[in-house]
This record gives structure tokens, C-alpha cells and sequence, in this order.
């Protein structure tokens, strides 16, 4: 028995490395690339460290755009739309979950239909609206759209389900009041699901294009993706992958450096909120 | 805890306030400010280089502002023109965009044509004819009025390596001059076992029609003529290219099957990999730097149409300076003083030495800067001379769509998706007759 676990457990482990290693690979190139220099693409035989290694790539991609403006920009926007985000979701989560009104399956059925729109179909009438509001060019632009989320609404619905409701009464006997009860019942129990929500919200936002280039001009508003942008687009001159990936590495590496921090709790919140 | 929320809630609308108030208090129009949209697809710092000429046109001209704004791609940069105008904006007021992008321009009414402000100058001859003829021909419509101005143009060279001509017996003085040459010597440099290749032509991928129709207007017979209501693509000049292009990669196997990438081969070349190339002159700048062997450019090597000159084929390519119809009549005024300003000999010389794009003007090859840059890199002057020779890019009304077809049809041919090359020109011809019928 025991000999046979430890065989299978060495095949998943094999399995996971090889894995691994497969979904390592990308990232491996980009680092690879990014230190190479110009003249000797990866094809170019000497697949590892054959020729000299640089940091000519990183040089030339800074010049290119004001990233440290970027960077400020692009926390801005995920932050931004988190704030917001989790006020709303928290809002309508526990409408949906636990308040009884007419026309909330009706309600719940909008906001289900609004996930299924592609944002695209959507961008010359959000563009109306955000330069009716006076906001065009600004940060606050980038972020309007997202501050509801129909993900986030769903989400926090069956997270605040799964609250026993028995709670929150023994709360209210307590003499405890609606936003006393968010916060001392709701809100800690359902901490992984926020975790999760955040975790999506700052990945996805973090690598929006192409709304923020459409409501944004200025290089001091546009956040990191749009910077990007300016490194992709050399057609006339052909691809310059050292560059592109020193600036590829450069957009990514927050969101790397977090992930890494907070893995475990990452990967608890996924597991228990479920999502996969 | 509720207070908190309501709190929040101020902050929002307060940070709300603080962005539009601003914007409310300064409408005041003692200054024009002209918003300048500008897709610029070379490497370096093209946003500085664009900002000094801004500041140096505010000092020449007092009461303008210019706001030169980066929009990505030409695909991005239509992509947001029209998300802006459909929703209401006013888009920008001068933006770079392709010149064969006038006829969609136009039908759409986003631009209006600069030939209005070409016949209040004292010389407008003297003006137009500055600029070489072959990136003109793509500003003009059909009555000859003129829409655009030219501004980060290109064209297509051969690049070889002069060192591996010297290894392989050939004079590295003289390119190869016509299609048999251009097999023959490619046959001489190619290694065996995929070791180097002799010749890339970069057209795989999904933009196959530029460097394509080099090689059927080598045959004698353009992809566009005058009319924009009508294209050439099922022709034997079209077939007997595709033909040519694939008997580079399985007859005479001098390059890969199909050609390769438009951003790999420049690599490619500076590694050594390919002794020929078929590039824009866009890269010569980066090739120069990159290359650490002596690169020769020459002219594309001609067709069968005659070796006497007009079997040569080259198109242009690039982005022109368009002025926008929802400017008002003075913004029109002030953007067109700043179109003339970009296209000042001076500024025509320093954008080209600078991102590698090639002047279009006469006069801008008679500064002190590009002879300077000419008596060092004499390759500059091949793409330059070359222009004389040139001729139309290819461009239709409903330009976009057509293209699509003939980059599908020609991407599918060379990939080897389809074999029966005239069964596939006759469909995306017949394809494109009929998008195109309306304008008959």
C-alpha cells in the first residue's frame, strides 16, 4: 500500500512539475529575451546565455514613455475601481441575498444579461456618456464603467447565502444595526470572497487596453498598458522583441511581485470561494 | 460604520467636482490648441522628438498650442478618431494616418482636403512639386484634388550583406538587378540544411499586400490604377507573382516556404541568417546599428516587364498629415500652418534622420543634415533615388475591406491553404467587384 501511494504520488508530482515548467515557459522567453541583445534573437542558435547578455532592452524601453507616471496611473485605476467596486458589490450582494423586494428576479436577471455583453459593443455609447459627464481625459473615466460589477454582485450573493441567517438575527436581538451587522457578520465571513474578487479586479484592470486608450490623450493619465503600446507598435521598423519584453516585464512585474506576497492566500480564497 | 459609507460616497462626487470645475474654468479662447493625433510605428523616443518640434512651432507661431497626442497603431488611431466622433467628440484636429486611408476619410467626412489651403499659397506649384510625385499620387483623388499632406513615408528596399556577397564570389557593388539575378545570386548564398538562407521576403503573416504588389507591379500591371472603383487583382501579372513568390520557397529553396514575418526578418538579417532581404527602408536606421557587417541596399529587383525601368515595382507606404472637418474655420487655419511646418524641408530632414522614415521632399535632400547623413550611409540615397521610380500604393474606396480580401486571398496562397491560385483570385476579385460596384 504504502509503496504503491509514495509511486503515485511521484507520477503527480512528476505530472505538476511538467506542468509547470510547460506554463513557466513564456515567462521564461520574456526574461530571456529582454536581457539578450537586439541582434540575437532567440532563433539565432545559441538558445541560452551563447551571446552577451544587456540591459540595453530595459534602457531604450524606459525612454520610451513616461512609465513612472504609468505606474501611478494604473494603481490609481485598480484601485479606484476596487473602492468602488467592493462598496457596490457589498450593497447589491446583500440585497439580492437576503432582502425580499418585488422585481429582484427580474433585477438579478439584468444584472446576469449584463455579463454577457462584450464591453466592445458598449464603447461609443460609454464614450457619449463619459464626455457628456465632462470626464474624457481623465482618470476617473477609466474607472466609471467598472465601479458596478455584475461578477462581483453574483458573486457576493451567494457568498452572503451561505451566511447562516440565524446570525445575522442573533445580531439583531443584540441590538446591532444594518451596517453593524455588514461589518461584525457579513463582511469577516465572507473576507475569501472579497480576497478572490480583488484578486480578478486588479488582474483584469491591471491589463485593460483598450478603454482607457479610447477616454484617455494625456501620457499623465494613461496607465501602464497604454505606455505598452508605444513599445508593440514598430511595424515600420519590424518586431523588436528585446524591447517589447524588457517592457512587457517591466508592466508585469507588480502583479507578479503581489501574486508571489500573497500566493497562499490567494490560492485559499480561490479554494474556498470557489472559483477555479 | 453607515457614516463611513456616506463619507465614501462624498469623496466620490467631490472627486468628481474636482475634475470637471477645472475643466469648466478654462474654456476661455484667447489661444487655439490643436490636438495632434500621431500613430508613429518606429522604436526611440518619438514622443520627445515630437513635443521639441511642438514648442519650436508655438515660439514661430504665438496664439497656437499643440498637443501632439500618441494613438497607438494606424488601427488604433482610426479606431479612436471614430469612437470620438461617433460619440460626439470632436476627434482630433490634425492626425497622421495612412495616406491610403483618403478615400474611406473622405467618404466618411471626417477630413476635409488640403488643397482648399494649397491654392491660398503664392506658390502652390512650387509647393507640391517639392514632393516626390510617387508618395504624391496617393494624396490625390480622383478629380485631383489634393487631401493630404506626406509625412512618415516609406518604401520598400532589398538589403544584403555585403560581406556574404564577397564570400560567395559576387561583386558586393551590384545588388541584383532583375528576377533571374535575384535567384541566381540567392541560389549562390544559400547554405544547405536551412543553415542561412539566401533570400526572405517578409510576407507571411497577415499583411502580405504591400511587398505582393511590388513584385505585380514589377509585372507590369498595377493593383490600382486612377480609378478607386476599380482593382486589378485577377491577372496573370497577380498570378505569375504568387507563382514567382512560390517558386522562391519550393523550386529555386532560397527561402523559407512562404516567405517570413514582417518583424522577424530585419533580425534575421542582422543575425545573419538571410544574405537578402525584401524590408521597408523604416529599418535601415535599426539594420545600420544592428548589423556588424557591411550592409549593402539596393533597388527591388525588376520584373519581366523590362529591364529598361518600367519593369521596376515598388509601392509606398506611410502615414500622411489629414486636417479634420469638425475643427472650426480658424483651428483649420492654425492646423494648417502646422501640417506645413511638419512638412518644412527642415522638419522633413530631421523626423527622417532621426526615425529612419524617408523625406519626402526634394529640397529636405538638400540640408545640411541629410547630405551629412547621405555622406555617411550612402544607403539612405538608394531608397531616396528609388522614389523617382516608385509608384502608387495600393488604395480603393472601402479600402479596408478590399485589402482584407487580398491579404486573406494571398496569405492563404502563400501559406499553401490553397493551390489553384487562379480559382482563388478570380473569387476574392469577384469578392471585391462586388463591394465595390456601388462606386461604378
Amino acid at each position: 500500500m504504502t509503496r504503491r501511494r509514495t509511486w503515485a504520488s511521484r507520477l503527480a508530482d512528476a505530472a505538476i512539475i511538467t506542468v509547470s515548467i510547460i506554463w513557466m515557459l513564456p515567462l521564461f522567453f520574456a526574461i530571456l529575451m529582454s536581457f539578450r541583445p537586439q541582434r540575437d534573437p532567440i532563433t539565432n542558435g545559441n538558445i541560452f546565455f551563447g551571446s552577451t547578455l544587456t540591459l540595453a532592452n530595459y534602457m531604450s524601453a524606459w525612454e520610451v514613455a513616461p512609465w513612472p507616471a504609468h505606474y501611478a496611473n494604473s494603481i490609481i485605476f485598480v484601485v479606484g475601481v476596487l473602492v468602488v467596486q467592493v462598496f457596490t458589490i457589498t450593497m447589491a450582494g446583500y440585497a439580492f441575498a437576503r432582502l425580499r423586494f418585488p422585481g429582484r428576479n427580474l433585477l438579478l436577471g439584468i444584472v446576469l444579461l449584463q455579463m454577457m455583453i462584450p464591453t466592445g459593443v458598449l464603447l461609443v455609447q460609454n464614450f457619449a456618456t463619459i464626455r457628456t459627464l465632462g470626464l474624457y481625459d481623465t482618470q476617473i473615466a477609466m474607472m466609471v464603467p467598472y465601479w458596478g460589477s455584475a461578477f462581483g454582485t453574483l458573486l457576493m450573493r451567494q457568498a452572503f447565502r451561505e451566511v447562516p441567517y440565524e446570525l445575522e438575527e442573533a445580531a439583531r436581538i443584540d441590538g446591532a444595526n444594518w451596517a453593524q451587522i455588514m461589518r461584525h457578520v457579513y463582511i469577516p465571513l465572507t473576507i475569501p470572497s472579497y480576497v478572490a474578487f480583488a484578486l480578478v479586479s486588479i488582474s483584469s484592470h491591471w491589463n485593460e487596453f483598450l478603454w482607457p486608450f479610447i477616454v484617455t490623450r494625456s501620457a499623465h493619465v494613461q496607465p501602464l498598458t497604454v505606455g505598452l503600446n508605444k513599445l508593440y507598435q514598430t511595424s515600420d521598423v519590424g518586431a523588436l522583441y528585446g524591447q517589447l519584453m524588457a517592457g512587457t516585464l517591466m508592466v508585469i512585474a507588480p502583479l507578479v511581485i503581489l501574486f508571489i506576497l500573497f500566493q497562499r492566500r490567494f490560492i485559499e480564497s480561490f479554494a474556498s470561494s470557489g472559483i477555479k | 460604520m453607515f457614516s463611513r459609507d456616506v463619507c465614501r460616497r462624498l469623496y466620490g462626487v467631490l472627486a468628481v467636482l474636482a475634475v470637471l470645475v477645472p475643466l469648466g474654468v478654462t474654456s476661455a479662447q484667447d489661444t487655439i490648441t490643436l490636438d495632434f493625433y500621431y500613430p508613429t510605428a518606429v522604436d526611440g523616443p518619438i514622443a520627445q522628438i515630437l513635443e521639441e518640434y511642438a514648442q519650436q512651432f508655438e515660439a514661430e507661431n504665438p496664439g497656437i498650442d499643440v498637443n501632439p497626442i500618441y494613438t497607438g497603431s494606424y488601427v488604433d488611431t482610426r479606431q479612436a478618431i471614430q469612437t470620438e466622433i461617433q460619440g460626439g467628440g470632436t476627434g482630433p484636429d490634425v492626425a497622421v494616418m495612412l495616406a491610403t486611408d483618403i478615400f474611406s476619410l473622405a467618404e466618411e467626412g471626417y477630413v476635409v482636403p488640403v488643397q482648399q489651403f494649397i491654392d491660398q499659397m503664392e506658390d502652390p506649384e512650387a509647393f507640391v512639386s517639392d514632393f516626390y510625385e510617387s508618395l504624391m499620387v496617393n494624396s490625390v483623388d480622383e478629380e485631383g484634388t489634393i487631401w493630404s499632406i506626406p509625412f512618415q513615408r516609406s518604401t520598400p528596399i532589398l538589403y544584403y550583406n555585403k560581406d556574404m556577397f564577397r564570400e560567395a564570389g559576387l561583386d558586393p557593388e551590384q545588388p541584383p538587378r532583375n528576377r533571374d539575378e535575384l535567384v541566381e545570386y540567392a541560389q549562390k548564398l544559400t547554405l544547405p540544411n536551412g543553415e542561412r538562407w539566401g533570400l526572405m521576403v517578409a510576407i507571411a503573416g497577415d499583411f502580405p499586400i504591400w511587398l505582393f504588389q511590388s513584385f505585380v507591379m514589377a509585372n507590369g500591371q498595377n493593383l490600382v490604377e486612377e480609378s478607386p472603383a476599380k482593382v486589378y487583382l485577377n491577372t496573370p501579372e497577380a498570378v505569375d507573382a504568387l507563382k514567382f513568390l512560390i517558386d522562391l520557397g519550393s523550386t529555386y529553396r532560397v527561402q523559407p516556404e512562404g516567405g517570413t514575418s514582417w518583424g522577424d526578418t530585419p533580425t534575421a538579417f542582422t543575425s545573419g541568417q538571410a544574405a537578402m532581404i525584401y524590408h521597408t527602408v523604416g529599418s535601415l536606421t535599426s539594420i545600420l546599428q544592428n548589423a556588424d557587417f557591411e550592409v549593402g541596399v539596393g533597388y527591388l529587383p525588376s520584373g519581366p516587364a523590362g529591364e529598361d525601368g518600367t519593369g521596376y515595382g515598388t509601392p509606398t507606404g506611410g502615414g500622411n498629415l489629414y486636417i479634420f472637418a469638425n475643427s472650426t474655420p480658424e483651428e483649420q487655419e492654425a492646423a494648417w500652418k502646422w501640417v506645413q511646418f511638419l512638412a518644412s524641408p527642415e522638419i522633413q530632414a530631421d523626423w527622417g534622420a532621426k526615425t529612419g522614415y524617408i523625406a519626402a521632399r526634394r529640397s529636405a535632400w538638400e540640408t545640411d543634415i541629410l547630405q551629412e547623413l547621405v555622406a555617411q550611409y550612402p544607403q539612405y540615397a538608394v531608397a531616396r533615388d528609388q522614389l523617382e521610380i516608385a509608384g502608387k500604393e495600393f488604395t480603393s474606396y472601402r479600402a479596408i475591406d478590399v485589402q482584407n480580401i487580398i491579404n486573406n486571398t494571398v496569405s492563404s496562397i502563400l501559406a499553401g491553404e490553397r493551390t489553384d491560385i487562379e480559382t482563388a483570385l478570380a473569387e476574392a476579385q469577384a469578392q471585391i467587384d462586388s463591394l465595390l460596384a456601388e462606386y461604378q
